[in-house]
């Protein structure tokens, strides 16, 4: 009956007109700024010069320590072959390495501030239901021809939106930092993947992207989860806590249970899903089709729990 | 009743845990009628509300606006509905406008121009750019009328309006939900535990206690009664005598004898009698007093004279 576009608008209207949205884009920008300065006073742009002797000598190093140690595992075999021909592949054709103090280094090592987006995306999130609650604006919220279920996906999206605002910011201004501090002329670089075998070039910007697109995952989830206590509890302060605590803790806890089997289907342990990119799952035998199906299965289960909550109780409040 | 009834209230229960708030209300509020909802502090006002525009699930009974059943077709009965439930609680940081600009975004075909229109209404004009967060509880009243007002709804709910307002707000108040109720027929549903506020505001008044409707009456009947009961005191001599020579003319309940006085309930017409016939007694009279009833006297001897339930 009622345009969602309408009640998005609202959801936004309500975000971008609080103070606490603009503190957070500032501490977000800086951040980065505060990175950007640490990464270009340490490091010496000498050294980037002669990138070349310095990994034919890593090259060197790998090369014997593969013929000195023949009991090493094969996956760290693996990983010096696949770093030997990647690095061969950058002198032949004249490919820098990714440094952090170059253009894509910087936006890569930028990725660890997604961390800070999922923070604050969680506090928004909570903070949008159970607001309105504590605050009582519930009350003439849901006296209108608007679905509950509506208001609750309308409140979801923007949550969602200003996530992807936050990230959009965070990749924009560590590219231009990034550029600016260290040139832009890295940009055409591209990314060097190991398949079957052999170095093939690929765009940088998709890898980035697939980085963002990955290290997302784990923040839906949490926004997910966020929300679902914020409608149980109707309390900004217990949601946005307790989602903030599983968010730092989630991961040392099931790292802490890992010698479980059962600690598979906890959902912090499939929501890293770089895990079976570069890197070992964290109990043997677990396949990134099992941890997106565990995914799913925590997020339908959460969406179902938040909108069973917010459309059928009585608001007291 | 002239208008048709826009609010049907059929057996309505409501039980929260294993209390019964609301033990069977049934009412209905019609078309161009201000319908006053008197009971003291804890009384169910606001949980009757609260089920009327959907915000309770209603645990037995059925409420329709409009013909539209509350439970069932929730969007289509609210539609026509614009309501404050307990106090108007709006986004602090926003301004009025923008407060108004979102719930008109709620509705279909709101134009700006209407939000213009009930700013002007409720007399907003110069504040309403700023910040709620820096409004009177009044100008909080104000805001949540306008906003109840935004989608011309032909239901006006709302709980304890008066509240917070000052005597010319409460008589401007009056004066608009007058208006509103006889130039634009919108049925007007009021709630409050003041029954003064109410006698100069309602048609009818329906008095809810320990969530039972005790009785809905005219508010004209309510004065007109008023006018014949009266309570009369007596200073005469000898007292024992007097009191068997009134009862032996009128079937009072309530007589209280103190010192030389009588305390009688009466109607108006029969004092004359009264003291007619104590001086063919031989009683000497002293004096006569007369009060009239209030409405607060009835409303307490209505609700057992306790504010708190
Ligand atoms: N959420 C609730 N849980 C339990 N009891 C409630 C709840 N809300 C109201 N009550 C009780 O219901 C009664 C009626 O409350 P209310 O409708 O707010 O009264 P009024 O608005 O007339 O002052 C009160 O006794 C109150 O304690
Ligand atoms: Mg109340």
């Amino acid at each position: 009956m009622l345009n969602i576009i309408n009640l998005i608008r609202n959801e936004n209207m309500k975000n971008f007109r609080v103070v606490s949205t603009w503190v957070m884009v500032a501490i977000l920008l800086l951040m980065v700024a505060i990175g950007g300065i640490i990464t270009k006073t340490t490091s010496n742009s000498e050294g980037n010069k002669d990138w070349k002797a310095e990994i034919s000598k890593q090259n060197e190093q790998f090369k014997s320590m593969l013929s000195e140690q023949q009991g090493l595992p094969k996956a760290v075999k693996d990983r010096y072959e696949k770093d030997i021909k990647i690095n061969e592949y950058r002198i032949k054709h004249d490919i820098p390495p990714v440094e952090t103090n170059t253009l894509w280094g910087f936006v890569i090592s930028c990725i660890g501030i997604i961390a800070i987006v999922s923070l604050f995306t969680i506090i928004k999130a909570a903070s949008s239901v159970a607001s309105e609650f504590s605050s009582g604006t519930i009350k003439l919220l849901l006296i209108r021809p608007a679905k509950r279920w509506k208001i609750l996906l309308s409140k979801y999206i923007s949550a969602m939106l200003f996530a992807i605002g936050l990230l959009v910011v965070l990749f924009s201004f560590s590219f231009i930092l990034g550029g600016v501090l260290f040139s832009f002329k890295g940009a055409s670089h591209p990314y060097l993947a190991f398949v079957d075998g052999a170095v093939v070039e690929k765009s940088m910007v998709l890898n980035v992207f697939g980085k963002y697109g990955l290290a997302c995952v784990d923040s839906i989830m949490m926004v997910t989860f966020a929300f679902m206590i914020s409608t149980v509890f109707r309390n900004s302060a217990l949601a946005i806590g307790l989602s903030i605590f599983l968010m730092f803790t989630g991961g040392t806890i099931v790292g802490l249970l890992s010698k479980y089997d059962w600690v598979k289907y906890i959902l912090f342990a499939n929501t890293d899903l770089t895990q079976y990119i570069d890197g070992t799952p964290l109990v043997e035998g677990m396949t990134m089709a099992f941890s997106i199906v565990m995914i799913i299965i925590y997020f339908a289960a959460f969406n179902f729990i938040s909108w069973f909550n917010f459309s059928k109780r009585d608001v007291a409040a | 009743m002239t208008g048709k009834p826009i609010v049907q209230i059929k057996n309505i229960k409501k039980n929260i845990g294993k209390k019964a708030i609301i033990k069977d209300v049934t009412f209905d509020v019609f078309a161009g009628e201000v319908f006053g909802f008197l009971g003291p502090n804890g009384a169910g006002k606001t949980t009757t509300i609260r089920m009327m525009l959907g915000l309770m699930s209603i645990t037995e009974g059925e409420i329709f606006i409009n013909g539209y059943s509350i439970k069932k077709d929730f969007e289509s009965a609210i539609a026509c509905v614009g309501g404050i439930v307990e106090n108007p609680e709006m986004y602090k940081y926003l301004s009025g406008y923008h407060n108004l600009l979102h719930y008109s975004r709620m509705y279909k075909g709101i134009k700006k121009e209407r939000i213009e229109e009930v700013i002007k209404l409720v007399g907003l004009e110069k504040r309403i750019h700023d910040k709620v967060k820096t409004y009177s509880l009044g100008m909080r009243q104000r805001l949540g009328l306008a906003q109840a007002l935004l989608h011309s709804p032909s239901l006006l709910v709302l709980d304890e309006p008066t509240n917070g307002l000052d005597p010319a707000g409460i008589r401007e108040l009056r004066e608009l939900l007058r208006k509103l109720a006889q130039e634009e027929n919108i049925a007007v549903f009021v709630s409050s535990h003041l029954l003064s506020e109410m006698e100069l505001m309602c048609d009818r008044i329906g008095i809810i206690q320990n969530g039972q409707l005790l009785n809905i009456q005219k508010v004209d009947e309510f004065l007109a009664e008023e006018k014949t009961t009266v309570s009369a005191t007596f200073t005469v001599e000898p007292v024992s005598k007097a009191k068997a020579c009134i009862g032996s003319i009128i079937k009072s309940k309530t007589s209280a004898v103190k010192n030389n006085q009588i305390e009688v309930e009466m109607e108006w017409e029969q004092i004359p009698e009264v003291v007619a016939k104590f001086i063919q007694e031989g009683i000497k009279v002293y004096g006569v007093q007369t009060a009239t009833k209030t409405l607060e006297d009835k409303f307490l001897e209505a609700t057992g004279g306790s504010e708190i339930a």
